[in-house]
C-alpha cells in the first residue's frame, strides 16, 4: 500500500554529497524495492518525483541534485523543516540472484535507487560492478558506501580527475568486448542495471542488445499524479505508465517503447524532442 | 444472451463504460491503453485554444474515499491537439469523445471548428471544470445564459455535420433540472455529468492549501450519491441521452447510474481505485448482475428507478 497524500516528514539529517548534490535522510519506515520512487512536496513550492534509497540502519533517503526551482529551494532547507512524501511508487529492479555476477550503470543521481539495489544484491553475495561516470571526483557519489559493501568500482570522470578518463559509457564497452571472450568467473554479467541521462541508458542498452545480456533501465517521464490517473507519463506507443508499469522496464519490453531516447512530453503533454535526436 | 452495448446517440458501444476527460487520456497511446483495458469509448483529455502547462504539483491526491485534482486543464493546444485526435481515430477502435473547453464563449466555437477536420463523433463542451475559476471567472455551466451560448455558438459550427454534441455538467447549479432544460434546447444533443465539486485540503503542520491551486474538486467514491442524484433529476426533466459519472469503481455503481437514467457511464478516479482494467471489471460485475437479476439488455434497465 502506498502513502497518496502528503505524509509531512522532518528532515533527519542533511549529507553534501557534492557540489550540488545533497541527500535527505528521515525517520520514517515502509516497505519499498530498489528502482521504486516517492513524491516530495515542498510546502508552497512543488512536488517531484525522487528515487527512494534505504540503507543499513537509515530508514529512508533521496538523493537530489539542485537542476531547477524545486531542487533549489530543497537544497535550501534545514534539519528539522518539513516535506510531504507521497509512495511508493512505481516497477522495481528485478533483486538479482544470489551469487549472479552484475553491472550497475549510474550516471548523475542515477547512483540513487542503483545505490539501494546493490545494497540487496551484496546481502545475497552477488558479484556487483559499479560503472560510475561523473564530471570531476568531485561530483562521484556514494563511494564509501559502495567501498564498504564490497562493490567493486569501475570510476569515469570526463577531466579523468578519477579513474579513467571519459564516459562510464565507452568504460562499460570496454569491459564488456573484453570478458565477453573469455570465461573468467564473475566477469560475464548476468543482468545489467542502468540510471542515468537517457542518452547514456540509450547506449549501454545498445550495448547490451549487441552482447545477449539482459538489462534493466530506469525511464524518466514527467510525474504529476504518481499513481497512474493522469496519463501524463505514458509512453509511446503503448501507452504504458512509467508511474506503475515503470519506471523500471526490462530490455524486452524497451524494444516495444519507440519513444525511448528521442523525446518526452512536458507538462502539458507536448512532444519534446531530446536535442540529440535527429 | 446478454447484450451489454448501448446506443449513445446514435452511436454504438460495445458496454457502456467511457473513459472519462481528464483521466489517462493525454496522448493517443494512453487512449488505446485504456481500449486495450475494455473501455466501452474513451474521452481525450480536455482540449483547450493554447498550451497549457496546468497548475504546478501537488496536483492530484488520494484519500480512502475520495480523490482531489487541481490539474489546471493541462493540454498542448488545439492546434497540436488535432494531430492527437487524428492519431486517435486510426489506432482506436471504440469511439472517442473529444473533450473541449476554452476560456471564453467564442473561443469554444475556435476550438471546436479547428477540431472539424479531425471529423470527431461527440464533442463534449467542458462548461464545469472547477480548478480555473480564478482565471476564467464564473464557470460557465453555473450560469444558464452562457451555457445556452457556447451551445447554440458551437452547434453553428457543427451544422451540416453529424457531430454530436455533449455538455459536461457540475451539479453545483441551484436549479440543476431547469439547467438540464436550458441545454436540451439549446440544441445539445447530449448531457455528461457531473462533474468534480469544488473543495479543499489544509495542511496543518505546513499551514498551506496542499493543491497548489488551494481549491481543486472532488471525485471518487464520496461524490456518487451527488451523481446518482443528478443522473435521476436530469432524467425526469429531458429526454436527451445521459452520461452518468461521479465515483464509479463497480459494476454495482454503474448499475445505479443506468437505473437512475444514464444511458452510459463514465468511469476517472476508478482507475486509481481498481485499476486500468476497472473497464473489464465493471463490465463483467455487470453481466453478472444482469444473469442473476434476469436482465436480457442495458436498455431494460435504464431509468427503472423512476417507475416504481
Ligand atoms: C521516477 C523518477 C525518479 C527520479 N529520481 C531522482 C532522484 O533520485 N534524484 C534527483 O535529483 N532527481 C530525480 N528525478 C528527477 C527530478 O524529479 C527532477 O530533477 C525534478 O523534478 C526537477 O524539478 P525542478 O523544479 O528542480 O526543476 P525544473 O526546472 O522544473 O525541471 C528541470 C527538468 O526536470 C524534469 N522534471 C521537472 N519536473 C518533473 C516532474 N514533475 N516529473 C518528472 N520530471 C520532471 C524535466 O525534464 C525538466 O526539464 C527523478 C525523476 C523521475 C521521473
Ligand atoms: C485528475 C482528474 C482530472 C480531470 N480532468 C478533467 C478534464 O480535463 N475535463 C473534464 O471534463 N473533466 C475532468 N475531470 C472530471 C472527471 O471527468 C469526472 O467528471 C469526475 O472525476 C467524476 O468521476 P469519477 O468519480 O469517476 O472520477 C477530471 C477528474 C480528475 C480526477
Ligand atoms: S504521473 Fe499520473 S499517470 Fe503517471
Amino acid at each position: 500500500m502506498s502513502i497518496d497524500h502528503p505524509l509531512m516528514l522532518p528532515i533527519k539529517n542533511i549529507v553534501t554529497e557534492s557540489p550540488n548534490i545533497k541527500t535527505f535522510m528521515f525517520d520514517y519506515n515502509f516497505y519499498a524495492e530498489p528502482g521504486q520512487f516517492c513524491m516530495i512536496w515542498i510546502p508552497g513550492v512543488d512536488e517531484k518525483p525522487f528515487g527512494i534509497v534505504k540503507r543499513e540502519g537509515q530508514d529512508f533517503m533521496i538523493t537530489v541534485a539542485a537542476i531547477g526551482v524545486a531542487t533549489k529551494a530543497l537544497h535550501q532547507m534545514k534539519t528539522g523543516d518539513k516535506v510531504g512524501f507521497r509512495g511508493p511508487y512505481g516497477s522495481s529492479f528485478t533483486i538479482p540472484a544470489r551469487r549472479s555476477s552484475i553491472a550497475l550503470v549510474a550516471g548523475g543521481y542515477g547512483i540513487a535507487s542503483l545505490g539501494y539495489l546493490a545494497e540487496e544484491a551484496r546481502k545475497r553475495d552477488v558479484h556487483v560492478h559499479l560503472f560510475l561516470g561523473a564530471r570531476t571526483k568531485k561530483d562521484l557519489l556514494y563511494l564509501e558506501w559502495m567501498k564498504n559493501i564490497g562493490v567493486e568500482l569501475h570510476l569515469s570522470t570526463d577531466d579523468g580527475s578519477e579513474g579513467y578518463k571519459g564516459f562510464n559509457v565507452d568504460l562499460f564497452k570496454k569491459y564488456v568486448e573484453t570478458n565477453s571472450k573469455f570465461k573468467v568467473q564473475n566477469s560475464k554479467f548476468d543482468m545489467v542495471y542502468t540510471v542515468g541521462p537517457e542518452i547514456m541508458e540509450m547506449k549501454i542498452a545498445e550495448i547490451c542488445y549487441a552482447h545477449h545480456i539482459p538489462f534493466e533501465v530506469s525511464i524518466e517521464r514527467y510525474m504529476k499524479c504518481g499513481f497512474g490517473l493522469c496519463g501524463q507519463c505514458c509512453v509511446d506507443p503503448v501507452g504504458w505508465r512509467m508511474c506503475v508499469e515503470g519506471p523500471v522496464i526490462d530490455g524486452e519490453k524497451l524494444k516495444q517503447i519507440t519513444e525511448f531516447g528521442k523525446y518526452h512530453r512536458t507538462a502539458s503533454g507536448k512532444v519534446e524532442k531530446y536535442p540529440w535526436a535527429k | 444472451m446478454i447484450d451489454l452495448s448501448v446506443n449513445l446517440a446514435g452511436i454504438k458501444l460495445k458496454n457502456p463504460t467511457i473513459l472519462a476527460s481528464g483521466i489517462m487520456g493525454v496522448s493517443a497511446s494512453s487512449l488505446k491503453f485504456v481500449e486495450e483495458n475494455g473501455a466501452g469509448a474513451v474521452t481525450i483529455k480536455s482540449i483547450g485554444p493554447t498550451d497549457r502547462t496546468g497548475h504546478k504539483n501537488p496536483t492530484v491526491l488520494a484519500f480512502d474515499n475520495r480523490m482531489v485534482n487541481a490539474v489546471g486543464l493541462s493540454n498542448p493546444g488545439v492546434d497540436t491537439e488535432v494531430h492527437i485526435v487524428k492519431e486517435a481515430h486510426e489506432r482506436l477502435n471504440v469511439p472517442l469523445i473529444v473533450s473541449i473547453f476554452a476560456d471564453t464563449i467564442d473561443n469554444f466555437a475556435v476550438v471546436a471548428d479547428k477540431l472539424l477536420e479531425t471529423h470527431p463523433k461527440i464533442i463534449e463542451l467542458n462548461l464545469s471544470c472547477p480548478n480555473t475559476d480564478n482565471e476564467f471567472g464564473k464557470m460557465f455551466a453555473l450560469d444558464a445564459d452562457d451555457t445556452r451560448k457556447v451551445i447554440t455558438l458551437v452547434k453553428k459550427v457543427t451544422q451540416g455535420t453529424d457531430i454530436k454534441i455533449f455538455t459536461k455538467l457540475t451539479p453545483e447549479e441551484e436549479d440543476f433540472a431547469e439547467l438540464g432544460k436550458v441545454v436540451e434546447d439549446a440544441g445539445a444533443d447530449g448531457i455528461t455529468t457531473i462533474n468534480t465539486i469544488f473543495s479543499m485540503n489544509i495542511d496543518i503542520y505546513s499551514r498551506k492549501p496542499i493543491l497548489s491551486n488551494a481549491y481543486g474538486g472532488i471525485s471518487g467514491p464520496a461524490i456518487k450519491p451527488v451523481g446518482i442524484e443528478s443522473v435521476y433529476t436530469l432524467y425526469e426533466t429531458v429526454s436527451i441521452p445521459i452520461i452518468g459519472m461521479g465515483g464509479i469503481l463497480t459494476g454495482e455503481d454503474a448499475i445505479e447510474y443506468i437505473m437512475a437514467g444514464a444511458t452510459a457511464v463514465g468511469i476517472g478516479s476508478g482507475v486509481y481505485y481498481r485499476g486500468i482494467d476497472i473497464f473489464q471489471k465493471v463490465t463483467s460485475e455487470i453481466e453478472d448482475f444482469m444473469k442473476k437479476e434476469g436482465y436480457k439488455s442495458i436498455e431494460e434497465m435504464r431509468g427503472i428507478a423512476h417507475n416504481s
